[in-house]
């Protein structure tokens, strides 16, 4: 289990578990990221900047805060093809 | 259900196309419109359809129906508050199935509703083949396939709403895992009628039971105690059955509803294409190449508008001179030639002077805003942005501010922390709007050369970058951290970005304009009683002593405040020089000097307006104490530079 911001990129994961506060947690669900959907990391702004996240499960993009991408845990999907 | 004027409201997630839907149905046919810019963020039209009235409204994005952030309440607010004869969600077919979480929560309510399947081009070229007639089947409405961009479906989706109104359309809620479904049933049933949300029982017991902690939760426990304690002991046993709080398994049950509903109604005809989208994103939102690219567009973006609106400029500004000669030959000296140059030179300032920069920039800010570029300008800038103490979030805001800084600061509505939001309102007066920006390339660029406007640009950008810190300093607390869809890169259909101009352009016309023809008579009014000269001598001391600028110029300055290029069309007049005649009684520092005044000091009447309305007073006088002391110690740090 390692921290969405310390995972490996273009590798397909998947998420366990969407700590942190209420508010982020109700964003990230309402912006379709759950528990058990693939995410990619597709790239990550200079400076520790944000980290582009794909939703494989919903094909939608998002950039995700540092600070954000750190309280999604994820693994690496078995099915990786 | 046959009713006299009914309404149709527009609902869907951003970025679904539902503004260019919107745009396509009301904006060739409104006959009433508020435009951005007055009060409101989402839009109201009266429609004439095939000789039926409608109200149609817009509403701001969503993506659910809890809302985290203040454009999303004005969402629900108004849906409950307009009681829609009929909603038409918009669904992004590319996304179908995340598109689909918000179609399941509005069909929870029961509304008369239809789905307006757009971009379907975009999912086609994804090798994506939706069913519409499947997912009608599976979702219990009508779903009409369309391309907002290019109006393709509008008529089928228009026909579908005429049907609703005349016949019942009636909605099916979609039903969830059984043990969710045991505890909305059982909770729904012992709902009193009076806390019950339209007409809805399981609506509202869901609402309740994925709530965060409101002021209506709190108002539910004092008045309805037996309820309150009902309400605790479901969330109670949802959460020990399934180990995670309520409202992550509500989201979760429409999140999976949804994605099968999506599988089930589409085929994918084909493995992961690249297609020009992704390999362009690719570059532009390379942590590397990202940032070239970003300055190269933003030149680029300034040149065109200069190269466009220059030659044009000239061009028209010349029929304009001799009719003024023309003008005082039949006219005299008397107040009806001044009354008369007053209105000419309103008019046509109006026309020579600003549409030749406003209208490419509209243009060219549209093209920005539809191919989705503001959100990964927001990716790519984020690490900037948190050295002001905000986020990427807020760029988009200031972008848009370049082209009004009043739907700018409305959009900072897009924001969850009002700190950011507070920041982001008043940073945003400083970014150059199109007037400025028509002031700075009629005055700096043409008389100093472009390369000093873009000078002028990047010490502008300083200014913002020192305000915000120093505004950080005083706003503290952490900001939440980043959070933005990236939607897919479109092509821009011009057609779509054609009439986001001419609404524009409308809304120029009918509300600035005629603040720019009043000034100018206003002025050739007080010029011909000789009042201007009390009001100049009054405000020498800062005008000629620290500002080192002609003593007539003085009442150009109060008046842009009403709009900013009234002290520009105002300074010929002030002066008695034509456009092209203006270095011989003003030098080129002067010129500086003024521009950077008029640019910094006071946010314009509008945007004065709409920082009151969305922040309060405080944030409106503030903002006005920040631009008057920016505006001075800018234009003395540049009188003493030049």
């Amino acid at each position: 289990m390692i921290q969405l911001s310390e995972a490996p990129r273009r590798h397909k994961l998947r998420i366990l578990e969407i700590q942190g506060g209420e508010g982020v947690r109700r964003r990230l669900f309402a912006l379709g990221f759950h528990r058990d959907d693939l995410v990619e990391v597709n790239s990550q702004g200079i400076l520790r900047g944000p980290l582009l996240v794909k939703n494989l499960t919903a094909d939608t993009s998002v950039a995700l805060g540092c600070g954000v991408a750190q309280r999604i845990l994820v693994e690496a999907a078995a099915d990786e093809s | 259900m046959k009713v006299d004027r009914p309404t149709i409201i527009f609902l869907g997630q951003p970025n679904s196309g539902k503004s260019t839907l919107f745009n396509a149905i009301a904006g060739h046919k409104a006959l009433t419109s508020n435009f951005p810019g007055t009060s409101l963020k989402h839009t109201h039209s009266e429609v004439n359809i095939e000789g039926r009235i409608f109200n149609v409204v817009d509403l701001p994005g969503t993506y659910s129906l809890n809302p985290s952030e203040p454009a999303e309440k004005v969402v629900l607010s108004h849906l409950f508050q307009e009681k829609p004869d009929l909603i038409i969600n918009v669904v992004d077919a590319s996304i179908l199935g995340r598109s689909l979480e918000l179609t399941l929560e509005l069909l929870e309510i029961g509304y008369p509703m239809i789905v307006a399947l757009n971009m379907v081009d975009l999912a086609e070229k994804k090798g994506v083949q939706i069913d519409p007639g499947r997912l009608e089947e599976k979702l219990g409405v009508r779903v009409i396939p369309t391309v907002a961009a290019h109006g393709r479906g509008l008529k089928e989706l228009l026909d579908a709403a005429f049907f609703c109104f005349d016949h019942p359309c009636p909605t099916q809620a979609p039903r969830w895992s059984g043990d969710v479904e045991e505890e909305v049933a059982r909770l729904a049933e012992k709902l009193p009628a009076a806390v019950v949300i339209a007409g809805n029982p399981r609506f509202t017991a869901i609402k309740l039971l994925e709530a965060n902690q409101t002021f209506c939760l709190e108002v539910l426990g004092e008045s309805e105690p037996a309820l309150k304690n009902e309400l605790d002991q479901a969330k109670k046993r949802i959460e020990e059955r399934r180990r995670a709080q309520v409202y992550e398994v509500v989201s979760a049950e429409r999140h999976h509803l949804a994605l099968k509903l999506g599988e089930d109604s589409s085929r994918v005809r084909r493995g992961k294409a690249l297609g020009w989208e992704q390999r362009v994103d690719s570059i532009i939102m390379h942590p590397f190449f990202g940032y070239p690219i970003l300055v190269l567009i933003f030149l680029a973006f300034f040149f065109l508008i200069f190269k466009i609106g220059g030659p044009l400029e000239g061009r028209l500004l010349a029929p304009l001179a001799r009719l003024r000669v023309l003008l005082g030959g039949w006219l005299g000296t008397g107040l009806i030639f001044h009354l008369a140059d007053g209105l000419l030179q309103g008019v046509g300032g109006g026309a020579a002077i600003v549409l030749p920069y406003f209208i490419p920039l509209l243009f060219l800010m549209a093209f920005l805003e539809d191919l989705g570029y503001l959100a990964r300008a927001g990716f790519l800038l984020d690490t900037f942005m948190h050295r002001i103490g905000l986020h990427g979030k807020s760029v988009s805001p200031f972008i848009l501010g370049f082209g009004c800084n009043v739907p700018a600061v409305l959009s900072t509505r897009i924001l969850e922390s009002p700190r950011d939001r507070m920041i982001t309102s008043l940073l945003i007066p400083f970014i150059p709007c199109s007037a400025r920006t028509t002031v700075i390339l009629a005055l700096v660029a043409f008389y100093l050369g472009p390369v000093y406007a873009l000078g002028f640009y990047f010490f502008n950008i300083l200014i913002i970058a020192l305000v915000g810190k120093a505004l950080s300093f005083f706003f503290k607390d952490p900001s939440p951290g980043l959070i933005l869809e990236i939607p897919s890169l479109k092509a821009p259909s011009l057609a779509a970005m054609a009439r986001k101009t001419y609404l524009e352009l409308k809304s120029f016309v009918r509300f600035a304009w005629p603040l720019l023809v009043g000034g100018s008579v206003v002025l050739s009014l007080l010029q011909f009683l000789s009042l201007d000269r009390i009001l100049n001598s009054a405000l020498s001391p800062l005008v000629v002593r620290g500002l080192g600028l002609p003593q007539p110029l003085g009442i150009t300055l109060v008046f842009g405040f009403l709009r900013k290029e009234l002290s520009l069309i105002m300074m010929l007049q002030a002066l008695g020089v034509e456009y092209k005649n203006l270095l011989t009684v003003i030098s080129r520092e002067q010129i500086l000097v003024f521009t950077v005044f008029v640019s910094f000091f006071i946010p314009c009447l509008s945007t004065f307006g709409i920082l009151w309305k969305e922040g309060g007073k405080r944030t409106a006088f503030l903002s006005v104490g920040l631009s008057v002391t920016v505006a001075v110690a800018a234009s003395l740090l540049v009188r003493l530079i030049f």
